[in-house]
């Protein structure tokens, strides 16, 4: 059966790497949120020197393994003299692959707002920025957050492949402690516990948000 | 500069050889139209006589093919202008120029009082107080006085356009575009619409108006335009259009409504 001495001995390491899991998750997030929309927006542009820039970020994203891309980042890059450490190579990584998956998904709350909406906006001399962040993005919002809020627990959980670059986070302490106390169920089982203690918050708080999106509508 | 005067003649709205196609189809062919200030032309024809396009045109929310618009004497589109300077132009233009949609196009996520202070504030920069007391006078005018904090899915259709007139209003606008702004609401909610249409009228507003109620182009109307096929077919004041029309098309069309 389980030993609770380790457990309760093994806990407060293991939350402090749970609050590494937790920087590392929300840094990327933020950076996610930024590349997501502005990749978003570029895609969504008549300029092509945008467009395809955009679209090529979204494709070279979606199509590799973020393990991979992790690597590239961190053994690749100071190949070429870019050596970033583990912790911004994580951030980076991380923030980066999530942001071409919300990319498409504010695309997508972009354009599902009625052309009327644009067009009432312009015809009150508004400007296609201001009609943008005034009219169109506050409800694009409402239907971006629940498919963003899926992308952020995965992004949640996705932060354990930052072990494998040295980062000593949530389940890298945890396999560090169990080559010292043989104990990996127990290890595991609080790592698992303190994941999803961390998506069940996440997700929580991501209904209080799609609640106050959702202003106007029934 | 020019001077009181020349203002006095200059026509509120100047078309001269409108063109619209979209792809392979021509929408508008060749309209030359002259509206002046204080004048209410209602426009009516069969659908797909390009009414609202030509409607669209005047604001730019559609870009003619060929021709002119001049708003007071002002090109609104001017194709020597670069891009982030035709947005400028564009603008200062749609500033003078209201316009009201058939479907309404209220913004789900503001209250009603925050649709109409919404571009005062944000375009014109007016003080928040400010608009909110103007709005607040416009929003009392339309007969919604009672409704400032409802947002629109809480109106009914007859409240939600009277809400969007009131938000053009705001703008101060000098000409009125009204796009079968009654084809979406329930007949008994069309009265309440119209008469603040009427009023509006009343108050000097220039409007240009595409509908299908005939009773209001006879009664506020100072010219009634037939368009059929692109065309502007038929001109003239509600009086000859609806007990003497000149032209077949217009005959035809009168006859089967």
């Amino acid at each position: 059966m389980l030993d609770w001495g380790v457990i309760v001995h093994y806990f407060p390491f293991l939350l402090k790497g749970a609050v590494l899991t937790l920087q590392i998750s929300i840094l990327s997030l933020l950076l996610g949120i930024a590349c997501g929309l502005i990749a978003a927006l570029c895609k969504l542009s008549k300029n092509p020197l945008l467009r395809w820039p955009a679209a090529f970020y979204i494709w070279l994203i979606r199509s590799t393994p973020l393990l991979v891309q992790l690597f590239i980042i961190y053994f690749g890059l100071p190949q070429i003299g870019i050596d970033l450490g583990p912790f911004l190579s994580g951030v980076i990584g991380l923030g980066l692959n999530v942001g071409a998956y919300n990319a498409e998904t504010i695309r997508g709350g972009i354009v599902s707002i009625p052309v009327g909406q644009t067009e009432a906006a312009r015809s009150l001399a508004m400007s296609s920025s201001l009609a943008m962040r005034r009219i169109i993005l506050p409800q694009a919002l409402r239907v971006i957050i629940p498919p963003m809020g899926n992308n952020f627990i995965i992004l949640i959980k996705d932060t354990s492949l930052v072990s494998t670059i040295t980062l000593v986070e949530l389940t890298l302490t945890a396999q560090r402690f169990i080559g010292s106390t043989y104990k990996p169920f127990e290890m595991y089982l609080m790592a698992a516990f303190l994941y999803a203690v961390m998506t069940t918050t996440a997700s929580l708080l991501l209904a209080k948000l799609e609640k106050r999106t959702s202003r106007g509508h029934r | 500069m020019k001077t009181e005067n020349q203002d006095q003649t200059q026509p509120m709205v100047k078309i001269t050889n409108l063109q619209k196609s979209f792809g392979d189809l021509t929408v508008l062919k060749d309209i030359n139209l002259e509206i002046a200030a204080s004048e209410v032309v209602v426009i009516i024809g069969p659908s797909g006589s390009g009414k609202s396009t030509l409607l669209r045109c005047v604001n730019h929310l559609e870009k003619p093919s060929g021709g002119e618009i001049y708003i007071e004497g002002e090109l609104i589109n001017d194709t020597t202008l670069k891009t982030k300077a035709f947005e400028t132009h564009l603008n200062r233009i749609r500033c003078k120029v209201g316009m009201v949609f058939q479907q309404f196009n209220l913004f789900p996520h503001m209250t009603v009082i925050e649709n109409v202070i919404e571009a005062p504030i944000h375009v014109l920069k007016q003080d928040r107080k400010k608009a909110r007391k103007k709005a607040e006078e416009l929003l009392t005018q339309v007969g919604l006085a009672e409704k400032l904090n409802s947002y629109p899915a809480q109106l009914s259709g007859g409240q939600q356009q009277r809400v969007a007139i009131a938000r053009s209003l705001a703008m101060e606008p000098k000409l009125m575009l009204f796009d079968e702004v009654t084809s979406a609401l329930d007949p008994e909610l069309v009265g309440d619409v119209l008469r603040v249409m009427e009023d509006l009228a009343l108050g000097g507003m220039t409007m240009m108006v595409v509908t299908h109620e005939m009773g209001f182009a006879e009664k506020v109307g100072d010219r009634v335009i037939f368009m059929a096929d692109g065309f502007v077919v038929e001109d003239s004041s509600p009086q000859e259009m609806f007990s003497n029309p000149k032209e077949i098309r217009t005959q035809q069309f009168l006859a089967e409504i």
